[in-house]
């Protein structure tokens, strides 16, 4: 049996979890707590170590999914879970301003550590005052080749969508075979 | 939509930026506590701004001795007599009440000094950008729209703390180098002497620090300008390249395998 792994990553409340739970095919292993610190006066529950997805993809291959822990305190899980993976999806919560350098500073890790292929994904559309995807790009100066994707976490086919561009991307730098 | 936030987080250089960039048209109204401002934008230039919750409208260049209240009268009723289309500043042009340069030269030096300058200085207020709205037609708009490029530079020399700095600089250990393409984007930019230094200092392979040393200024300067030059979209700071170990590391993968997966998701 081969695993293959992606990782979601994004600031506190961008939406990982959610995203996550929307395509996985098992109950999405989570680690829920409530909010400690600064989150608390964001959200209630907030993701503690990792959350964890998986999709088979056929009798003797499966993909798994990890989404990072978004406080600050568990960056540490970062390198561990970037360990060989095939990409990563970046989410920001595009509703919130606030969260944009935040997110730079975590494409700037995962980027600089190994030159992974990625999308970002620009999530919450749904939400009135979501900043459109090229006004993302320029809040966040990604250069022209990085996709910006419109997204909505709790939406099955924007997620999948989301999935694909990626993996577009990743099957443009793959090798024969 | 309008797009909503507050410059302590989203700076207004970044937004500046972004405003050039996305060729946006539309105004910005910036609140703090009981101070307000407006500022519009034409296809990513300023066009006109003004301080204070009241808005300033037609009477500013009466109060900056430019025209008479006489003047701005036949200025109105010019105006009214050419339907909507026309501007208050292209009524005083054209009714040759004040040259075109004139008119630019004042309202661009108060937009700049007493408006736009000041607003750098602010450490928060929130901001909502509406998208096309437009100055009412009383506003007196600048004849030639102001590139923001040389707004931003500005702005950063008002910098005076590491704070905003380290967001874009985490270290001087790092390379400063052109983008690709700056293009038109250098010629906005009216440098300073020092800036100049810097700027010919640049080379894609020096840190910050080794700039610094070369050009005898202090690590706080040579970054603070850096980072101007940076907002403005001309150069990039990168790390310095680290023992390659990135590409030996990941294996590619193979094309087969990941049309797989393709085909998985694609069927969900
Ligand atoms: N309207 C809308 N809400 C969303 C979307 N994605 C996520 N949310 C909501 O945003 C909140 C945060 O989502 P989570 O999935 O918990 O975010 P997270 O990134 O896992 O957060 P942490 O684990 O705390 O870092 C939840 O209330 C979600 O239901 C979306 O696309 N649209
Ligand atoms: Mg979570």
């Amino acid at each position: 049996m081969q695993t293959v792994k992606m990782v979601i990553s994004g600031a506190v409340n961008s939406g990982k979890t959610e995203f996550i739970k929307t395509i996985s095919e098992i109950e999405v292993v989570s680690t829920e707590r409530r909010a400690s610190d600064d989150t608390k006066l964001i959200k209630k529950e907030t993701t503690v170590a990792m959350d964890f997805g998986r999709i088979a993809i056929s009798k003797d291959l499966v993909l798994h999914l990890f989404g990072t822990p978004g406080q600050k305190r568990f960056d540490f899980m970062w390198e561990i879970l970037s360990e060989g993976m095939l990409g990563l999806v970046i989410l920001v919560d595009s509703t919130r301003p606030e969260t944009f350098r935040e997110t730079n500073r975590i494409i700037d890790f995962f980027i600089s550590y190994r030159d992974t292929p990625y999308v970002v994904a620009a999530n919450k559309q749904d939400r009135p005052n979501a900043w459109s995807p090229d006004e993302l790009r320029l809040a966040l100066r990604q250069p022209p080749h990085v996709k910006v994707i419109p997204c909505v976490a709790i939406d099955r086919e924007s997620v999948k969508n989301t999935l694909l561009e990626l993996l577009y991307v990743i099957l443009d730098r793959s090798a024969e075979g | 939509m309008a797009l909503v936030g507050n410059i302590q987080d989203f700076g207004l250089s970044d937004f500046l930026y972004l405003v050039d960039r996305g060729y946006k048209t539309g105004c910005l109204h910036l609140k703090r506590g009981n101070d307000a401002a407006v500022l519009f934008f034409e296809k990513g230039k300023l066009v006109f701004a003004s301080q204070g919750t009241g808005g300033q409208k037609g009477d500013l260049l009466v109060q900056l001795g430019k025209i008479t209240p006489q003047q701005l009268e036949q200025a109105r009723q010019l105006q009214s007599h050419n339907g909507n289309g026309m501007s208050l500043s292209q009524a005083l042009v054209s009714g040759n009440i004040i040259s075109q340069e004139e008119l630019q030269q004042s309202l661009q030096t108060h937009i700049e000094e007493a408006v736009v300058y000041g607003l750098f200085g602010w450490p928060d207020g929130e901001f909502r950008f509406e998208h096309g709205q437009k100055p009412e037609a009383d506003t007196p708009v600048m004849p030639v729209p102001v590139p923001v490029e040389h707004l931003i530079m500005e702005g950063v020399r008002r910098i005076d703390e590491w704070g905003r700095i380290k967001d874009r600089i985490p270290s001087t250990d790092m390379i400063v180098r052109f983008v690709d393409q700056p293009g038109e984007k250098a010629k906005g930019v009216k440098l300073a002497p020092e800036e100049w230094r810097v700027f010919a200092r640049i080379n894609g392979k020096d840190t910050l620090a080794m700039i610094a040393q070369k050009t005898n200024l202090s690590d706080f300067d040579v970054c603070r300008v850096v980072y101007g030059f940076a907002t403005a979209g001309l150069v990039e700071v990168v790390k310095k390249p680290t023992a390659p170990r990135g590409a030996a590391d990941v294996p590619r993968v193979k094309r087969s395998l990941v049309s797989r997966i393709i085909s998985r998701i694609e069927k969900m």
